[in-house]
């Protein structure tokens, strides 16, 4: 194939030059979801009436529907959304000067947090009861259960999921560049405006996202094993190996 | 509101003619990737050889780059590379290349699947299988296959609505289906109504997934009724 190398040295940097901008909006858009994820976990494991059934239906609407539609829903509704609130408190809504990267982030947030709801009940019912019963035999107000023993037991049993949606998410961020976000496939394409190019900036791009892909995911399984390495319960790999070797 | 919802009952007819062009756009990569799904499971769980390499890289890189790099890089380098040999495809459909490029990725993700099935199954299955005198291809196609296939079952499902709904994906290079119509709707409107067309396609891409679970449980009940029951 005749690829134009030379360009495509030089493409490198320009390239790289927008992997910030994409791993803040997976970074970003990954602290909101969990964010999300807690709170309507919290409001269905709670049972709160009216509000649970509602979480329940607008999750199932959103796992049903393709995080394309639900980006352009964002890009196109969110603007009509701050139009009628221009005025409200003192703000004003400047149609020349929108902020695509936020509207991105809010649909991300809410396809990846109604994923991750289902996660945050699963791990709150993986915690043994026996956890709370001791906090609570030792005085423990509910809060600091909950902040000092419960969520970091959740945090380590959903660790595998978590990492599992954050290289989906990261991979995600590449559909953005639909939705006017200037994230790194966007600046592929962008950068080889001049000299149609096109293939040469996709391959950079991808190759990008192959290696940050595998690196992420080493960081992420190191962190997993470092994590679970003091847990006295055996894991379910040490399950199945033991399982294999009898 | 009532042009809006006017609007919306219009494209929610005009889209539902194109619900055939995403089913086909879905059971094709999955018909075919149940095939190159298992060939690149059997490479890997084989020796390692030249083949196990080869696949492992292709593997690694349909599941480590997005889904849209990929429709990109098969839509602009397919037809160079067919250059090369003196073809010239540049006038093939844009869902040929989507297709291409969905096989690739969607097998590289159930060849892992049908893996963790393989190794979940009971060694002593395989064993039993060989003591009754089959034959390896015997082994795989009746002791090997339907298990892994089984206990692979729940991953598959997720899998098979993420590449239902990844089918939305393929308007980007020009595909028309729902989600390609329904940007042709909005451009023609010109900046209005963006959104009663979008939720249109939303409801048809959410009734369409609701069918594909459907499949699914009908499938898992009707195996359920063979499984034994834990002793």
């Amino acid at each position: 194939m005749n690829l134009n190398y030379a360009f495509m040295l030089k493409d490198i940097p320009v390239v790289l030059s927008a992997l910030p901008l994409t791993l803040a909006l997976t970074v970003i858009s990954m602290a909101l979801a969990l964010l999300l994820a807690g709170l309507m976990g919290a409001c269905r494991l709670k049972r709160i009436p009216v509000l649970s059934q509602v979480i329940v239906v607008f999750n199932t609407f959103i796992k049903g529907v393709p995080l394309v539609v639900q980006l352009l829903l964002c890009y196109y509704g969110i603007p009509l959304i701050l139009k009628s609130m221009d005025g409200f408190l003192g703000y004003t809504f400047d149609p020349k000067n929108q902020s695509y990267f936020a509207f991105a982030c809010v649909a991300f947030a809410f396809n990846y947090g109604a994923y991750m709801t289902d996660m945050v009940i699963t791990s709150y019912e993986g915690v043994d009861p026996g956890q709370s019963e001791a906090a609570a035999s030792v005085g423990m107000t509910r809060s600091q259960t909950l902040t000092c023993i419960i969520i970091p037991q959740m945090i380590v049993i959903a660790l595998p999921n978590i990492s599992n949606y954050f290289m989906w998410l990261f991979k995600a961020t590449s559909l953005a560049s639909i939705v006017n976000v200037f994230e790194l496939l966007s600046v592929a394409r962008a950068s080889t405006a001049d000299n149609y190019a096109i293939l040469e900036g996709y391959l950079i791009a991808a190759g990008i996202y192959w290696i940050i892909c595998i690196v992420v995911e080493r960081l992420l399984n190191s962190l997993n094993r470092k994590l679970t390495s003091h847990d006295r319960r055996p894991s379910v790999a040490a399950v199945t190996e033991k399982v294999q070797v009898s | 509101m009532f042009r809006g919802s006017e609007l919306f009952t219009e494209s929610l007819a005009e889209l539902a003619g194109y619900v055939p062009v995403t089913l086909f756009y879905f059971l094709v990569p999955t018909a075919v990737s149940f095939v190159l799904g298992w060939i690149l499971c059997l490479i890997r769980s084989g020796k390692k050889n030249v083949l196990y390499y080869i696949a492992s890289v292709f593997v690694s890189f349909f599941r480590g780059t997005p889904g849209l790099v990929q429709i990109y890089l098969c839509f602009f380098g397919l037809p160079q590379l067919f250059d090369l040999f003196g073809v010239d495809i540049n006038s093939w459909d844009a869902g040929i290349f989507y297709i291409i490029a969905t096989c690739c990725n969607f097998s590289s993700f159930v060849s892992e699947a049908f893996r963790s099935g393989c190794k979940a199954i009971d060694p002593g299955q395989i064993d039993a299988g060989y003591s009754i005198g089959y034959s390896r291809s015997q082994c795989f196609f009746h002791v090997i296959m339907p298990q892994a296939m089984e206990i692979a079952l729940p991953n598959l499902k997720n899998l098979e609505i993420d590449l239902l709904k990844g089918t939305a994906v393929a308007y980007v290079i020009g595909v028309t289906d729902i989600m390609g119509r329904a940007n042709q709707i909005i451009n023609h409107h010109k900046g209005y109504g963006q959104i009663w067309i979008l939720l249109a396609a939303a409801i048809l891409y959410f009734l369409i997934n609701v069918l594909v679970e459907i499949v699914f449980s009908l499938i898992s009940s009707h195996n359920k009724k063979y499984r034994r029951a834990a002793a």
